[in-house]
């Protein structure tokens, strides 16, 4: 059977770079004897595909993997797979999927990454309104090629402030992946030039990866 | 702290999983409960620190048999440090983000005699006094233990306390005293720690020194204390600590797998050989505890390969049975095995065969010398029908490269050795051109002969520099096809060997190192040739003095270091090198002599029984 994942990496992981991340999962799913399968060939792998890299420094509420496996109860994979993991990594939920349903990587195209802000950086609600309103929002790319200048405002889809006595949010739904990839340190490119400095941010975190059709957006454990 | 840590300082850093800790199987002790507070400080990254067996072993051993805790912590990169240094952040431990001053005893591995620039730097971020004589009763015991202390009296003013040998045995005693007497004043309590075996403390002895600059005596500075330290000796493998819940590391290590110790000693003899000497006798553990070891370490770590150590693991009795039955049992789980050194010979390559899982790749072998006859001298006993016979079943199976380990400035070298060299490779070329289709790929790696303290070589000189440089450029001249050299730095090997068999006024040296920057040292792009020559220079200390020929009647500043070899034997090991005498294992042979095992009242103990 082949099954979808979701799953939380603390804060206190933020700082693994994927194959880290990946190696931790296999090493998870062995410790907590999953009855996975093997790659064919030579050099055989457990056949586990992570969703979309966690950028490192990043830590994320809403993350995914697929994995092929004999047969197995959910609740069970869950419970195995939550005793051997550490604390600040828990599988939330999974679900089986069709043998052959498309890789995350490929249906896998926004993610919400939240900002944590002291209180009183700046008047988010007026810095929302500017942005939204622009036509163009210019960037100097961050990603392979760093000397293109990237437009932003196509995949910027929303922007949502929630403000309480210590601290300030302001989450943002972007476009990943192809075609436009929109990285979370180029959106603090994008704040700075609004007033938003470095310093001024206290914590960043994906708040979920979403599947975006027409103006919705689905959790990829709803839409497969 | 550790949320500054978290939200300020480590984003800036390169590998910044490197500093946070809490990785699985990590234990954290609760502070306030616990005895005796102790941090093993691994001088060098975390990536190199994590791998290291003995360090597993202790941290294992005293947080789950004691009621002490033991945290950890290794030395910063670079760029990590100088953010500590300008956010005023000191040296923690990784468990539960305590500065290195906060504890009791700060416990040093030291594995190379470069690496203590790292110790002081280590020491500095801590906040403790660099220098034993500078620390008062609020600053922790800072000790060491690993291969270097063998001779440990270049670093003598660093540290409190060495523990020499096993480290199994004396560590759990030596915390046990702490906690005992903790009420002593240090001077006191330095006293009391002397009594354990295997404990040295420098403070407590004076040395003095010929005109020549040779030492003329060392003398007790207080009664009681003993004139010799005898290393610790773990005598039964079998019934010895292991750990079973080894921390499994976030960040890709240097070695990152499982892995068990199947014996721990070698006596295949080999003169220029300080691990050779130093961990005699060969202890070895039986395959059903190794089995049984594997089987808790895979299901506690989740590692998908299980390496088996040891200085020279194809001599260990059981290595066959042993590996059938772990390739029989995890082979399908797409579990593998590893052999980390393999034996010049056939039987060696087969078994190599038998467990490797991916592409054959590189095949890598020690024949250490280009000819026989200084094979022969330095009693490696390895033919060129050996080396050979292994090349061949190597390339008969599909491997594509090679890679050989040889010494350069060997005692007694010619330039028939060097020629010996490239004259070799051919062969073992050639044998591969017939079995492989592609062209198949030679590497030869060059090290620099140092003689090591307590080896048969003691009392060899080095080759100087310059002579090294000379035979390198000897060698690069004869160039040949798909045969790829590359040598050790010379410079390098000269401060080691300084070190190896230097004495206390080395101190004041390395002490001038590390304020003229040196760290790192043993990484070649932070290595400073020149600050070091200059802290020579500062301290009108020459370095040559340290890698001169010996007399035989010297006294060696390591000498009342008792490995329990007798320093005769080493002589006669010497001579015999000249004659190129072959000496053979004393497992396979009769009993070399060598005084080990009377003096440990040791029997030697062969578990396969062969």
């Amino acid at each position: 059977m082949r099954l979808r994942a979701e799953y939380n990496v603390g804060p206190e992981l933020k700082f693994l770079g994927n194959l880290d991340m990946m190696h931790l999962m296999e090493r998870a799913l062995r410790r907590a004897g999953i009855p996975y399968h093997l790659s064919e060939g030579f050099n055989p792998h457990i056949r586990l595909s992570m969703g979309t890299v966690l950028p490192v420094g990043i830590w994320g509420k809403h993350e995914y993997f697929d994995l092929d496996l004999a047969e197995m109860a959910l609740q069970e994979f869950i419970d195995r797979l939550n005793e051997v993991l550490p604390p600040a990594l828990t599988i939330l939920d999974c679900q089986q999927i069709e043998e052959n349903a498309p890789a995350l990587m490929k249906i896998i195209n926004t993610a919400e990454y939240t900002f944590v802000l002291r209180t009183g950086t700046t008047d988010l609600q007026s810095l929302t309104e500017e942005i939204l309103t622009r036509d163009a929002l210019l960037v100097q790319s961050r990603g392979k090629n760093k000397n293109i200048k990237k437009d932003l405002r196509p995949g910027l889809y929303q922007m949502n402030i929630d403000a309480t006595e210590a601290y300030d949010m302001l989450s943002v739904m972007v476009s990943i992946n192809e075609p436009l990839n929109i990285r979370y340190d180029e959106l603090q490119d994008l704040f700075s030039e609004y007033g938003i400095s470095a310093k001024d941010i206290t914590d960043i975190f994906r708040q979920g990866n979403y599947i975006k059709e027409d103006q919705n957006f689905y959790s990829p454990l709803k839409k497969v | 702290m550790k949320d500054r840590l978290f939200r300020d300082i480590l984003p800036r850093v390169e590998k910044p999983a490197r500093y946070t800790g809490s990785e699985v199987n990590m234990i954290k002790k609760d502070w306030d409960s616990k005895s005796t507070k102790m941090v093993m400080a691994f001088p060098d990254v975390y990536e190199i620190g994590m791998s290291h067996i003995g360090c597993k072993i202790l941290y294992g051993l005293v947080n789950e048999t004691t009621d002490h805790l033991m945290e950890r912590s290794f030395a910063p990169w670079p760029d990590m440090e100088a953010l500590m240094r300008e956010e005023d952040i000191p040296l923690y431990s990784l468990e539960s983000f305590t500065p290195l001053n906060q504890f009791d005893v700060v416990g040093f591995s030291l594995q190379y005699e470069l690496s203590i620039t790292n110790v002081l730097n280590m020491l500095d971020l801590g906040r403790i006094p660099l220098r034993s004589a500078e620390r008062s009763d609020f600053d922790p015991l800072v000790i060491a233990g690993g291969p270097v202390v063998f001779n440990p009296e270049p670093f003598a003013e660093f540290f409190d306390a060495f523990l020499l040998g096993d480290g199994e045995e004396v560590t759990v005693e030596f915390l046990d005293c702490v906690e005992t007497n903790r009420h002593l004043e240090r001077k006191e309590l330095l006293l009391e720690l002397a009594g354990i075996e295997g404990v040295y403390i420098p403070s407590l002895y004076s040395v003095s020194y010929h005109d020549d600059g040779t030492i003329k005596s060392r003398e007790p500075q207080a009664e009681g204390t003993p004139l010799y330290v005898r290393k610790r000796l773990v005598k039964d493998l079998n019934s010895a600590y292991f750990p079973e819940y080894p921390i499994v590391p976030y960040l890709g290590i240097v070695h990152d797998r499982a892995v068990l110790e199947v014996m721990r000693g070698c006596q295949r003899a080999c003169r220029f050989c300080h691990a050779g000497m130093v961990y005699r006798p060969v202890r070895e553990r039986s395959v059903e505890v190794l089995a049984r070891q594997a089987v808790e370490q895979l299901k506690n770590t989740g590692y998908d390969e299980i390496s088996l150590a040891s200085l020279s693991t194809l001599d260990y009795s059981g290595v066959e049975p042993l590996v059938k039955q772990l390739v029989g049992e995890y082979g399908d789980q797409g579990v593998g095995v590893s052999l980390p050194s393999l034996r010049v010979d056939a039987f060696s390559i087969n078994l190599a065969n038998e467990v490797q899982k991916v592409r054959k790749t590189t095949l890598t072998l020690a024949p250490e010398a280009g000819t026989q006859r200084l094979r022969d001298v330095i009693n490696k006993n390895v033919s060129e029908d050996d080396l050979m016979q292994a090349a061949e079943a190597a390339f008969k199976s599909g491997w594509m490269g090679l890679k050989l380990y040889f010494m350069i400035g060997l005692p007694t070298e010619t330039e028939a050795d060097l020629d010996g060299i490239p004259e070799l490779l051919k062969k073992v070329k050639s044998i591969g051109n017939r079995y492989s289709r592609r062209a198949v790929e030679i590497r030869a790696s060059m090290a620099c002969f140092v003689p090591k303290a307590h080896t048969p070589f003691q009392w060899q000189p080095q080759a100087s520099i310059a002579s090294l440089e000379d035979k390198r450029h000897y060698m690069i001249r004869q160039k040949m096809k798909n045969v790829k050299l590359s040598f050790h730095d010379s410079r390098t090997s000269y401060l080691e060997g300084i070190f190896a068999r230097g004495d206390r006024r080395l101190g004041e040296v390395i002490y001038k190192a590390w304020q003229n920057g040196c760290k790192f040292d043993g990484w070649s792009e932070y290595f400073s040739f020149t600050s070091w020559m200059e802290a020579f220079d500062e301290c009108q200390i020459n370095p040559d003095f340290y890698i001169r020929e010996r007399r035989r009647d010297e006294l060696f500043p390591w000498d009342f270091i008792d490995i329990g070899v007798d320093k005769k034997y080493l002589w006669a090991e010497n001579e015999r090198a000249y004659r190129g005498i072959l000496t053979p294992d004393c497992r396979q042979d009769d009993c070399v002599g060598c005084g080990v095992c009377p003096h440990f009242e040791f029997d030697l103990d062969v578990k396969g029984g062969c």
